[in-house]
């Protein structure tokens, strides 16, 4: 199909890493496509896809569901950054506009042994499920509605705990982290309840399960670099880290067993 | 399983205890600082202030302890770095990077080795070897070392390496201990980086100073 030259059309050389399964050896192919200006990078992936059905290849096999920004499906790093250059932005929301005609581009998946490769840019994040499944909920009746105000919460905490609640648990601050460590999502996902009265019946028996899951899943340490912030599509802070620390060590002192 | 043992086999047990003990080595090394700049005062003050040291009967204690901070903090580093080096089998292919890592960060597991050869070689040099001499001259031992020029060049690049190590050290020591709100954040590590100068300009100047008045 010959197609016309659109204004804020766009050559781009991809390099896409290409892996049949787990542990298997993997290696770049690339691919030329034309994007446009207004495309998403996934769509960018997308017309590579169709281009290498329509010649009777394999397409790349890539995670994304929402599209817009808050599923955390779309886990591939970009030039080695998660999601690609831009700040706070996930792949689906990243646009061609932030290329240049005949820049190259390489993809690859995100690289921990806690997130083993499934194939080419997909991985198996179920190591963040079962931390999740370790703590981070709260048991509360959930049959009718409570009276508004029958339980009051101070406005820093809830804005504090809304901002940790804004994980998408993407996976973004393993593949950053030089050690692959999952302590940024670990502390959201334990600040999000902590914060809150809610959360208080369960609060050590959280932090002892969240982080010993943690542990067991082969994620590295945290050594403060703090990349996985500069990463974090949702900006989720390091003080988030802090607070799981000084749960945890709270958490130790007050058990019981 | 005793809950302390689970806390020091756990991720953050074991940062908090090389933020603790890193602590405690940094307060040290203020004092040990401290101690030299006698040398500025000439080699008898010097020497007054070591054997000042050396009469105190609870010096063996505290080189105990001492010895147990320095050991706790090296084991704990090994075990931490070890599991971080092996997390990752497959390296990324291209270069990975947010920008928010800095070199001190980054070579705090190469800083940390360096600096264990340097306690080895300071160790045997002026405090094990003095053990096997019927009388000696601290101040002159330790002139003799600093003026002869692999001496100077091993202790100055030393001290750079304590400066790298300490810059991402004391910032990192509060976070991990959970004491990160963000009011205090920035004064944390202007402490950590006026600390760190202290440091560098306290042990480093004087090799400097007996090299080129030498």
């Amino acid at each position: 199909m010959i197609q016309k030259k659109n204004h804020g059309d766009l050559r781009i050389v991809l390099e896409v890493w290409r892996q049949n399964g787990p542990g298997a050896p993997g290696a770049f192919e690339e691919h030329e496509v034309m994007a446009n200006e207004h495309m998403s990078f996934l769509e960018l992936l997308d017309v590579l896809n169709e281009q290498l059905v329509e010649s009777g290849r394999d397409p790349f096999v890539f995670e994304h569901d929402c599209r817009e920004g808050i599923c955390g499906s779309c886990s591939m790093t970009i030039d080695g950054k998660p999601h690609g250059p831009r700040d706070r932005t996930t792949a689906c929301q990243l646009h061609m506009r932030e290329y240049r005609n005949g820049d190259r581009v390489r993809v690859e998946p995100w690289r921990a042994n806690a997130f083993p490769v499934v194939k080419d840019l997909m991985t198996d994040r179920s190591a963040f499920d079962r931390i999740q499944q370790a703590g981070g909920y709260v048991s509360i009746n959930t049959g009718s509605a409570p009276d508004a105000h029958a339980m009051p919460v101070n406005k820093e905490n809830a804005d504090m705990a809304f901002d940790a609640a804004a994980c998408i648990g993407c996976g973004a601050c393993v593949a950053a982290c030089p050690n692959a460590s999952a302590m940024l999502f670990t502390s959201a996902k334990l600040s999000q309840y902590t914060l809150l009265p809610q959360g208080q019946p369960e609060r050590d028996q959280r932090a002892l399960g969240m982080v010993d899951q943690m542990d067991a899943e082969g994620f590295g340490n945290c050594t403060n670099h703090y990349e996985c912030e500069a990463a974090c599509p949702k900006g989720i802070s390091v003080t988030n880290i802090a607070r799981m620390n000084r749960e945890y060590a709270r958490a130790t002192l007050r058990r019981r067993d | 399983m005793n809950s302390f043992i689970r806390f020091l086999s756990s991720s953050i047990g074991r940062k908090y205890v090389m933020a603790v003990t890193g602590l405690s080595l940094t307060l040290f090394l203020l004092v040990h600082m401290a101690g030299n700049l006698t040398l500025y005062a000439g080699n008898d003050a010097f020497n007054e202030y070591a054997d000042l040291l050396e009469s105190n009967p609870l010096l063996p204690l505290a080189e105990a302890g001492l010895l147990v901070l320095f050991v706790v903090h090296i084991l704990f580093a090994v075990l931490l770095t070890g599991r971080n080096k092996t997390s990752r089998s497959d390296k990324y292919q291209s270069s990975l990077g947010m920008g928010a890592k800095t070199v001190a960060s980054t070579t705090m597991w190469i800083t940390g080795p360096v600096l264990l050869v340097f306690l080895v070689i300071h160790i045997w040099d002026f405090r094990i070897s003095k053990e096997l001499l019927d009388e000696y001259d601290l101040a002159q031992m330790v002139v003799d070392r600093l003026r002869h020029p692999v001496g100077f060049v091993i202790y100055t690049a030393s001290i750079g390496m304590v400066g790298l190590h300490m810059w991402h050290a004391f910032q990192s020591a509060f976070q991990t201990l959970g004491v990160a709100h963000p009011r205090y954040r920035s004064l944390i590590q202007n402490t950590g980086r006026l600390i760190t100068a202290l440091l560098v300009a306290g042990f480093g100047g004087i090799p400097f100073y007996l090299f080129f008045t030498g």
